[in-house]
């Protein structure tokens, strides 16, 4: 074989539009895996406009990312300020003073073929006492203790159970892989958009007209504006899928405040009378905000609740955020393709946003039409919606599971929730882990096993059975497999170092280190 | 929490009685679950092989069942794939093994295909390892090298009668207590549910839950509860099926073959004794009697045990209603062209097992149950009619391609395949993507296109990555023992 006999491929201009993580995510990544005489890339984005970019808590998928485009782990931390994230804490969910985590790891291990939670939820019938389920993930008894350090690749390890992800700031996260792609042909236009050029018969989008009255013509234009969704929402007229019926929340208040020590190696969620507080730890300052609904509060009691969770000063006049919960019927119409909060919004509980760009932009590249080809072909728009449709249901059901099975009595958001009617699909997973602890399975899209179980635990939703087949453990030997089990977690995490020596020792960001030279 | 004790009735006949029956006997005798097995009349013909997928071996494990005396008793053989023979067109071979390796995490078919449009001209299965060694007689045993390469499952051919024997014999020893009768009557309780079964000799079983293994005639989901049943008919040319064992081949291929002809196609089950013959056709182009003929001729030898039986693919619209629960051919019947008929029958039990009532109330698990073997059975389903929509073979038998509106997803999916080299990952999926672009692509169906991602990865590394994969196949394939030989001495160890 050789490559004389291919015919000379045309080129296919792509336009994107908007520079926050979305935009530069999608440049990067299309960058990583297209050649540049097949496929041009332009990015438009304009200083004018902000981005959302607060700080940002991820999912440990980011790392494959980041991985993909060769990203050395940390010269990419120190340039966007990040720690380490073992999981969420969710503070006040079920009775207030409550607390669970939501580990990015297993809670104990199989036996016999017979699931974890079900070894527990015997022993605890039983009357053995194995202590709270939580006790039985590494990943958590890291983060309680502040601690940090990479899983090791030993299948049969404790130490291996679990995966790690990170805070950053996501502005600096995007100029970091702004400059990425800019050495690697991926061309920046500065400049904001006057008009969108339309083909007069198909409709599909032809060029942008800038402000400066430059041009920028394309075949395929993907949307990364924000909440605008400029092309997409505005100029095609993709129609929205209102989730609020599930997803009360349409406003944030982010104020950032001074780091504290310790740096704790999770994100916290506290819930709060109209929605809830996150607080995300950065190396520079801790990231702070409140998510409500603006129709169980004012934004004045929202900001004087948001300054009263801090834990230190803050540093700046808190920011107000709307938004609406949902997404766009489709993200791919005509020859426009829309990624990021252009095809959809869900509130920032899980730490998704991130992970539906990447999955968004993983898709893209499976689908994307060929050179000189049109960028209209249905086929590859059906599949590509089919996905990210999928992508968007998956977290939106796991999302509305932390409000519907909630213990906050007497609080009208909350108990809106709790009576709220929920999708079919939430549902049934809910009634089956209530009838015999049996977590969701299913192969695509967020989340595992193990994160339905801690939130389905965490949250209060109680079994009232458990399997069969874990009736043919015997107590005595279960009794001890638990207990070792609890010491051997105990024991590893109790030598990990703490996380903010091993963010300190690993990746400091520099001005940083600067400062503590001083 | 201490347990109602639960008594479940499993009643029917053959592989859907006995592997249900064995299989919740070993699983759930020691939970407290008492099962009791009602066997009625078989109907299997003398000469009958019993073909089943890779995914058996999970429950042959639960049963304890060892492949040497599994292979031994029933004088079976390793199956490897189907390899598919047309007038008139190159074989090609489904392998239920893996195609090639991926090349920096790109799926090997759009690499190969970006290969092939440049001039590389090694066919596909040229990289399945257990494809070349099948083809050439071989086994292939699993390794190191070999799992980091890729898949290489096999199933296998069984004489049905001396398995369905085997499976009997361990239902007893998992304590699932027998009974026989030649018909039953359903008796409902005033709640609508099964009370009891009454056999021949008017003795009553009593149980909390009833299993409807009883194949095509579903006596009591579609009989007695009266459940709808969905007909896949009109996508499929077949409705009648011979069933015949012809002498054995004195090589015994570890393959099962597929042989199209004008009228009709044969699916041949090589085994030790005997060749296990199916013969699908449509009763309105033939009679009985000419499809005998066909079959003979199709199969290159003289047949005897000749069955003829009906085919009515279709699936319950609820697998499980009140207390019942239908498995096997009770709950879904399927064309028998691609040896699924066991993995429909494996798919109920073990989702039936997940779900198996920890308590008296089972709603949640019911519906869990009605949706899940839906989703399952439609998705065999569509890559049965994908093969008869795509078949580009001639003959009267193949004039009438199905249409693909059985589900939106199938045509979306085959849609996706042609732009795209790409199957649509679906949940409950049975067949591997890898199963899928071989068997479109065996039936001329070539995608227009792959990701570019395929197209930045360099010539050189594409090169090397072919010619290194060449290499292991054929090393590898050298290396295996020859079927025949294999099979006697795994057949003598132990004896």
């Amino acid at each position: 074989m050789n490559e004389g006999v291919q015919p000379a491929p045309r080129i296919m201009r792509i336009v994107i539009l908007g520079g926050g993580t979305a935009g530069w995510m999608t440049a990067a990544g299309l960058r990583r895996q297209l050649k540049p005489e097949h496929y041009s890339i332009t990015l438009i984005e304009s200083d004018e406009i902000g981005t959302v970019g607060v700080g940002e808590a991820t999912l440990p998928h980011i790392k494959l990312f980041n991985d993909a485009l060769g990203l050395n782990e940390a010269e990419f931390m120190r340039a966007t300020h990040a720690t380490f994230k073992l999981g969420i804490q969710f503070r006040d969910w079920g009775q207030p003073g409550e607390s669970y985590m939501h580990p990015f790891g297993a809670f104990g291990e199989p036996w016999r073929g017979v699931e974890f939670q079900h070894q527990w939820l015997k022993a605890g019938l039983m009357g053995a006492d194995p202590g709270p389920l939580q006790d039985y993930s590494y990943a958590i008894a890291a983060a309680r203790g502040n601690a940090f350090e990479f899983p090791n690749g030993d299948p049969k390890s404790i130490r291996s159970t679990y995966a790690y992800a990170y805070h950053f700031d996501a502005g600096l996260y995007a100029s970091h892989l702004r400059a990425w792609a800019l050495p690697r042909g991926v061309a920046r236009i500065e400049g904001q958009v006057l008009q969108v050029k339309r083909h007069p018969q198909g409709g599909e989008i032809n060029a942008l007209l800038l402000k400066s009255g430059e041009l920028v013509t394309g075949d395929l234009f993907v949307d990364c504006s924000g909440f605008r969704s400029l092309l997409l929402g505005q100029t095609l007229g993709v129609g929205w899928e209102d989730w609020n019926q599930w997803l009360s929340c349409d406003r944030a208040l982010a104020v950032p405040s001074r780091r504290v020590e310790p740096m704790t190696p999770y994100t916290r969620a506290t819930a709060c009378e109209a929605g809830w507080c996150w607080r995300i730890p950065l190396q520079h300052r801790t990231g702070n905000g409140y998510v409500f609904s603006s129709r169980f509060t004012d934004e004045e009691t929202a900001r004087r609740t948001v300054l009263a969770g801090l834990d230190a000063e803050p540093l700046a006049e808190p920011r107000l955020l709307k938004f609406l919960p949902g997404r766009r019927r489709i993200a791919w119409s005509q020859n426009c393709v829309a990624i990021g909060l252009a095809s959809g919004f869900l509130e920032p509980l899980e730490s998704t946003s991130i992970f539906l760009v990447q999955a968004a932009v993983a898709d893209l590249i499976r689908l994307l039409p060929d050179p000189g080809c049109p960028a209209t072909d249905s086929r590859l728009a059906k599949e590509f919606n089919r996905l990210n449709e999928l992508q968007y249901e998956r977290v939106r059901d796991f999302l509305v599971l932390h409000y519907f099975a909630n213990a906050r009595h007497g609080q009208p958001l909350w108990d809106y929730a709790r009576a709220m009617q929920i999708p079919d699909s939430l549902q049934h997973k809910l009634d089956l882990f209530r009838s015999r602890a049996a977590l969701p399975s299913y192969q695509y899209g967020l989340f595992s096993r193990d994160s339905w179980l801690s939130v389905l635990m965490g949250q209060g939703v109680k079994p009232r059975a458990y399997e069969r087949l874990a009736d043919t453990l015997t107590e005595s030997a279960l009794t001890e497999r638990l207990q070792s089990l609890r010491q051997r977690i105990a024991a590893n995490a109790a030598r990990m170092s703490p996380h903010s020596d091993f963010v300190a020792g690993y990746c400091e960001s520099r001005h940083l280190a600067q400062e503590s030279a001083t | 929490m201490s347990r109602e004790a639960l008594r479940v009735a499993v009643v029917g006949r053959d592989a859907d009685l006995w592997l249900t029956a064995s299989v919740l006997g070993r699983a759930l005798g020691s939970t407290g679950v008492r099962v009791i097995a009602i066997e009625m009349p078989s109907r299997v013909p003398a000469g009958h092989v019993t073909a089943t997928l890779p995914p058996i071996e999970a429950l042959h494990e639960k049963l304890k069942i060892e492949e040497a005396s599994l292979l031994r008793t029933t004088r079976g053989s390793f199956s490897f794939g189907q390899n598919v023979v047309a007038p008139g067109r190159q074989a090609f071979f489904h392998a239920w093994g893996a195609y090639g390796a991926s090349i920096d995490g790109n799926p090997f078919f759009q690499c190969w295909l970006r290969a092939v449009r440049s001039g590389l001209s090694v066919p596909l299965q040229g990289f399945c390892p257990s494809a070349i060694a099948a083809t050439n007689g071989r086994m292939l045993l699993p390794d190191d090298a070999t799992v980091a390469f890729g898949r290489t499952d096999y199933g296998y051919h069984l004489n049905t009668l001396a398995y369905l024997a085997l499976l009997k014999s361990l239902s007893a020893a998992a304590g699932v207590v027998l009974h026989r009768t030649s018909r039953i009557t359903v008796q409902r309780g005033a709640d609508g549910d099964i009370a009891a079964l009454l056999l021949d000799d008017s003795t009553a079983i009593k149980a909390d839950l009833f299993v409807d293994a009883t194949r095509e005639s579903s006596l009591l989901a579609s009989e007695a509860l009266e459940v709808p049943r969905t007909s896949w008919q009109a996508h499929f040319p077949a409705d009648r099926a011979l069933s015949s064992a012809a002498p054995a081949f004195t090589a015994i291929p570890p393959f099962a073959e597929i042989r199209i002809t004008p009228l009709g196609l044969a699916v041949l089950h090589p085994t030790q004794s005997a060749t296990g013959v199916v013969f699908a056709f449509s009763s309105r182009q033939m009679s009985d009697e000419v499809a005998a003929e066909q079959a003979s001729r199709s199969s290159g030898a003289a047949l005897r045990d000749v069955a003829f039986s009906s085919l009515k693919p279709g699936v319950l619209t609820r697998c499980w209603e009140r207390n019942c629960i239908a498995v096997g051919a009770a709950a879904c019947s399927v064309d028998p062209v691609h040896d699924v008929e066991m993995h429909v029958l494996q798919l109920g039990i073990v989702h039936l097992l997940s779900l198996f009532p920890v308590s008296g109330h089972f709603d949640a698990e019911r519906l869990e149950y009605n949706r899940l073997m839906r989703s399952h059975y439609d998705r065999l389903r569509d890559f049965q009619i994908a093969f008869y929509h795509c078949a580009p073979f001639s003959g009267d038998f193949w004039a009438q391609h199905p249409t693909l509106d059985a589900s939106e997803a199938l045509a979306d999916r085959i849609a996706i395949y042609k732009a795209r080299a790409l199957i649509a990952p679906m949940e409950n999926e049975s067949f591997s993507s890898e199963s899928w672009e071989a068997v479109l692509l065996g039936l001329g169906v070539v995608p227009e296109g792959w990701s570019p991602a395929i197209n930045a990865i360099s010539w050189q590394r594409l090169n090397d990555e072919f010619g290194r994969m060449l290499q292991f196949v054929r090393a590898k394939v050298l290396e295996q023992p020859m079927h025949g030989a294999y099979l006697d001495s795994l057949c003598a160890s132990g004896a």
